[in-house]
C-alpha cells in the first residue's frame, strides 16, 4: 500500500493530531447546527461540561464541584490509554488487530473469577488477578495473530469474529455459572475488598491505577523502542519483505505484537473489573475496543503519547453526555466526531491528491514531492 | 406427489427460503468487498455502506410518502432505495476520496467509514424519531417480492418457487444471485474487468501500461457502494421493513471473509456467503432446541473461523498438488554428465 509508512511510524506528532480534533470538530458543529436549535450553547458544554467546578463563596471558602464527572473523565483516560496501547502494537507490526474488546471482556471475566477463588490469600489475590487478566488478554491476542501466520487468515476478519465468540462466552459463564444470586441482576459476585484496587480520591472511582497508565506506556515504549522484539516489530511494519530478508522471525514477531496488545487489553480488563466496577454485569457495553483504535490513531502510534490522547478523548466523550443533559443534541454526535477523527488522523496530505496534481500540471507547485 | 413427503417437503422449503433470506445480503456486500478487493482497494467499509443504505432507505420511503401522498404507493419504496443507494455510494465515495487523495490509509480509513456510519445512522435516526434504537415510529415501505404466477395448483412447487407463504422471494434476492453472475461475466469478459483485475495486481504495471489507475478505482469503489448498499437495502426493505440501531450485526465483516474463504472468486464467493448464510440459519433452527442463545450467537463466527482455517489448508493441499503434476509433466532430466568436485579438506576449526 502506497500510504504505508504514516501509519506505523510516529512522525510529525502532536500538530496534526489536533488538527485531526480540530477539522473533525468544526465538522461535527456543522452537523450540531443542522439539527440543533441551540448550537453553541450544546457546543459550550461538549467542550467545557467536564471540567470541574472551582466556586469561592465567603462562607465556604473554595469547593469544588462536579468532581465525580471529571473523575469520570480519569477513569474513562486510564481505560481508554490502556486500549490505545493494546491497538498500537498490532498497528506497529501493521496488523489491524480490532480484537481489544474480546481480551477485555474475557480478561476482566478472568480476573474477576480469580479474585474471587482467592479469599483465604488477600496478599496475592490481586497480583494473582492481574496474572490472570494478562495472560487471558495475551491469549486471547497471539490466537488471531497465530492464525494469520498459519493460515494467513485476515486479522480484522479473525479479530472480529473472535470478539462475538468471547462476548458470548463473557455472558454465557456470568448467566450459568458465575453469578451471586442475590445480586438482584445478572452479575458475578462483589470482589473482596483484598483484590479491589484501592482508591485514591473520594467520590471517585479513580484507583492507583491512574499511575498504572503512565507506567504501561513507558513500559510499552521500551518494549517497542528498546528491545530486540520491539525493533522486529518495526520493522515488520514497516517493511515485511526486509525484515524476511533480514531473517527476522517475521511470523513469531506478528503473533507476539498481536499478542502483547492483547495483554495490555488485558490491563484494562483488570481495570475495569477490580478497579471500576467491581462487580462485572452480565450486559457489560461491548464496543470500547474501537475507542482504542481512536486513542492509538490520534497519538500516530506514539506509546509516550497515547495517555495524552486517551485523557483528550475521554474529556470530548464526557462532555457529549453533559451535552446531551443540557441541550437538544443527542451524545452520538460523538461517535461521528470519533470517526472524522480516525479519518482525519490517517490522512497523510492536507490537500487532495487531484488539485496538487492539477497545480503542478499549471506550474503552481514547482516544489511538491 | 407422495402425500407423506409433502409436508416434509414443505419444511424443506420453508428452511430453503430462510437460507436465501439470510445469504442475500452477505452475497451482495461480499460481492461488493470482492470487486474492490480486485481492484487492489479493498472496502472495509462495507458494513458501514450497508448500514447508511439501510437507514437512508427506510427514511427516504417514509418521507417520499409524506411529501407525495399523491404518489403511486410503488414510488415510495423506490424513492427510498434511491436515497439509500446515494447515501452507500456517497460513503463510498468519501472513502475513496480518503484514500486516494488524502493518501490516508486504506483499511483505517474503513474502519472509520464504519464508525461514521453507526454514529451517523443513530444520530439522525434520534433527530428524526426520538428513539436509538429502532425507526418502528416511522412508517417506511418495502421492496416487492417477486412470485411466479399460476403455480397455486402444485403446493409443493409453489412453496419452493415462491415461499413458504406463497408470496415470491424478494427482488434483493434475486437481484443477488444475478449480481454473483453479471459480476463474473464483468470481470471475466469485459475490457472494464480485466482492467480492473490488472490495477489490483499490479498497480505500478498498471499505471506503466497507461491505464487511469486513479479512474478505475475510484470506480470500483462506488461498484463496491453499490453491491453492499443494495445488500443494506434488503436489510430494511425486505428482511425487516424497519432500521434498527447496527442491523447490520456484522454482515460486512461476513464479507470480508467470504471473499477470503472464497479465493478472491465471484463463485467461490457466492459458496462462501452461502455458508454463511446456512450457518445463521442453523443457529435459528437450533433456537428450538433448549440450548443457551449464548453459544447459537457463536456458532456463525465459528464456522467463519474453520471455515477460513479448512480452506486455507485445502488450497494449500491443490497447490502443491498441482506442483506435483507440473513436475510430473516435465519433460525427464537427462542425467548430465557429473563430476564429483574434489573433496575438500575441511581444516578443523582448532587449526590442527
Amino acid at each position: 500500500m502506497s500510504s504505508g509508512g504514516g501509519m506505523g511510524s510516529p512522525g510529525a506528532g502532536g500538530n496534526r493530531a489536533l488538527w485531526a480534533v480540530a477539522v473533525a470538530l468544526v465538522l461535527g458543529f456543522g452537523l450540531t447546527c443542522a439539527v440543533s436549535n441551540e448550537p453553541v450553547r450544546a457546543y459550550r458544554v461538549l467542550l467545557s461540561g467536564p471540567l470541574p467546578d472551582v466556586a469561592w463563596s465567603a462562607d465556604a471558602g473554595w469547593t469544588l464541584q462536579r468532581v465525580t464527572r471529571f473523575g469520570a473523565v480519569i477513569e474513562d483516560a486510564i481505560t481508554l490509554s490502556l486500549l490505545g496501547l493494546a491497538m498500537m502494537f498490532g498497528f506497529r507490526a501493521r496488523q489491524f488487530s480490532m480484537g481489544a474488546d474480546g481480551q477485555l471482556f474475557l480478561s476482566a471475566l478472568a480476573a474477576a473469577w480469580v479474585s474471587v477463588q482467592m479469599p483465604g490469600l488477600p496478599a496475592l489475590a490481586l497480583p494473582a488477578a492481574a496474572l490472570a487478566a494478562v495472560a487471558t488478554g495475551f491469549v486471547w491476542g497471539w490466537i488471531p495473530g497465530w492464525m494469520k501466520v498459519r493460515w494467513g487468515a485476515n486479522e480484522i476478519v479473525t479479530t472480529l469474529m473472535l470478539n462475538v465468540v468471547a462476548i458470548q462466552t463473557y455472558r454465557l459463564v456470568i448467566a450459568r455459572v458465575f453469578n451471586d444470586p442475590g445480586a438482584g441482576f445478572l452479575a458475578t459476585p462483589l470482589l473482596p475488598d483484598a483484590a479491589a484496587l484501592a482508591v485514591l480520591l473520594p467520590r471517585t472511582h479513580i484507583t492507583w491505577f491512574v499511575l498504572a497508565a503512565p507506567l504501561a506506556a513507558v513500559l510499552a515504549w521500551f518494549l517497542i523502542e528498546r528491545t530486540t522484539l520491539g525493533y522486529q516489530i518495526r520493522a515488520v511494519g514497516d517493511s515485511l519483505p526486509f525484515a524476511a530478508r533480514a531473517g527476522m522471525p517475521v511470523g513469531r514477531t506478528i503473533a507476539l505484537a498481536m499478542g502483547l496488545g492483547g495483554a495490555f487489553a488485558g490491563l484494562a480488563g483488570l481495570h475495569l473489573s477490580n478497579g471500576l466496577l467491581r462487580r462485572l454485569p452480565v450486559d457489560l457495553t461491548p464496543g470500547i475496543g474501537f475507542e482504542g483504535l481512536v486513542v492509538a490513531l490520534l497519538a500516530r502510534n506514539n506509546p509516550k503519547a497515547i495517555p495524552v490522547a486517551a485523557l483528550l478523548y475521554a474529556y470530548l466523550k464526557a462532555g457529549a453526555q453533559a451535552m446531551e443533559r443540557a441541550s437538544d443534541v443527542s451524545r452520538e454526535v460523538v461517535l461521528i466526531i470519533q470517526a472524522l477523527i480516525v479519518l482525519c488522523a490517517v490522512s497523510e496530505r492536507l490537500m487532495p491528491a487531484a488539485a496538487s496534481e492539477w497545480l503542478r500540471a499549471r506550474g503552481g507547485l514547482r516544489h511538491e514531492r | 406427489m407422495n402425500a407423506e413427503l409433502t409436508p416434509a417437503l414443505l419444511l424443506a422449503a420453508a428452511v430453503f427460503a430462510a437460507w436465501l433470506r439470510a445469504s442475500a445480503p452477505i452475497i451482495l456486500a461480499a460481492l461488493g468487498a470482492l470487486v474492490s478487493d480486485l481492484a487492489g482497494v479493498i472496502n472495509v467499509g462495507v458494513e458501514g455502506l450497508m448500514l447508511v443504505a439501510a437507514f437512508f432507505g427506510v427514511l427516504g420511503s417514509a418521507y417520499a410518502a409524506l411529501w407525495w401522498p399523491e404518489a403511486p404507493a410503488w414510488a415510495w419504496p423506490l424513492a427510498g432505495a434511491g436515497l439509500g443507494l446515494a447515501a452507500s455510494l456517497s460513503l463510498a465515495l468519501v472513502l475513496g476520496v480518503f484514500h486516494l487523495e488524502f493518501g490516508a490509509d486504506l483499511i483505517v480509513a474503513g474502519i472509520g467509514i464504519n464508525l461514521l456510519a453507526a454514529g451517523l445512522t443513530v444520530f439522525l435516526m434520534v433527530t428524526v424519531s426520538g428513539d436509538k434504537g429502532s425507526t418502528a415510529g416511522l412508517a417506511s415501505y418495502t421492496l416487492p417480492a417477486l412470485q411466479v404466477p399460476g403455480l397455486g395448483a402444485w403446493p409443493v412447487l409453489d412453496a419452493w418457487v415462491n415461499g413458504e407463504a406463497g408470496a415470491g422471494h424478494h427482488m434483493l434476492v434475486y437481484t443477488a444471485f444475478l449480481a454473483v453472475a453479471a459480476l463474473a461475466l464483468v470481470l471475466r469478459k469485459t475490457r472494464f474487468g480485466l482492467r480492473l483485475r490488472a490495477v489490483g495486481e499490479n498497480r505500478d504495471a498498471a499505471i506503466a501500461a497507461g491505464l487511469p489507475v486513479k479512474r478505475l478505482q475510484y470506480a470500483a469503489l462506488l461498484l463496491s457502494g453499490l453491491l453492499a448498499g443494495l445488500g443494506g437495502l434488503y436489510l430494511s426493505m425486505g428482511y425487516l421493513s424497519l432500521f434498527q440501531a447496527d442491523m447490520s450485526a456484522g454482515r460486512g465483516f461476513l464479507a470480508l471473509a467470504a471473499i477470503f474463504v472464497g479465493a478472491r472468486r465471484p463463485l467461490g464467493t457466492l459458496a462462501a456467503a452461502l455458508l454463511f448464510g446456512a450457518s445463521a440459519v442453523l443457529a435459528a433452527q437450533l433456537g428450538l432446541l433448549d440450548i443457551p442463545t449464548q453459544v447459537l450467537f457463536m456458532l456463525p463466527p465459528l464456522v467463519t473461523l474453520l471455515a477460513m482455517v479448512v480452506f486455507s489448508e485445502r488450497r494449500a493441499l491443490l497447490a502443491r498438488r498441482a506442483t506435483a503434476r507440473a513436475v510430473q509433466r516435465m519433460p525427464p532430466v537427462v542425467p548430465m554428465p557429473f563430476t564429483k568436485p574434489p573433496a575438500e579438506t575441511e581444516p578443523h576449526a582448532d587449526g590442527h
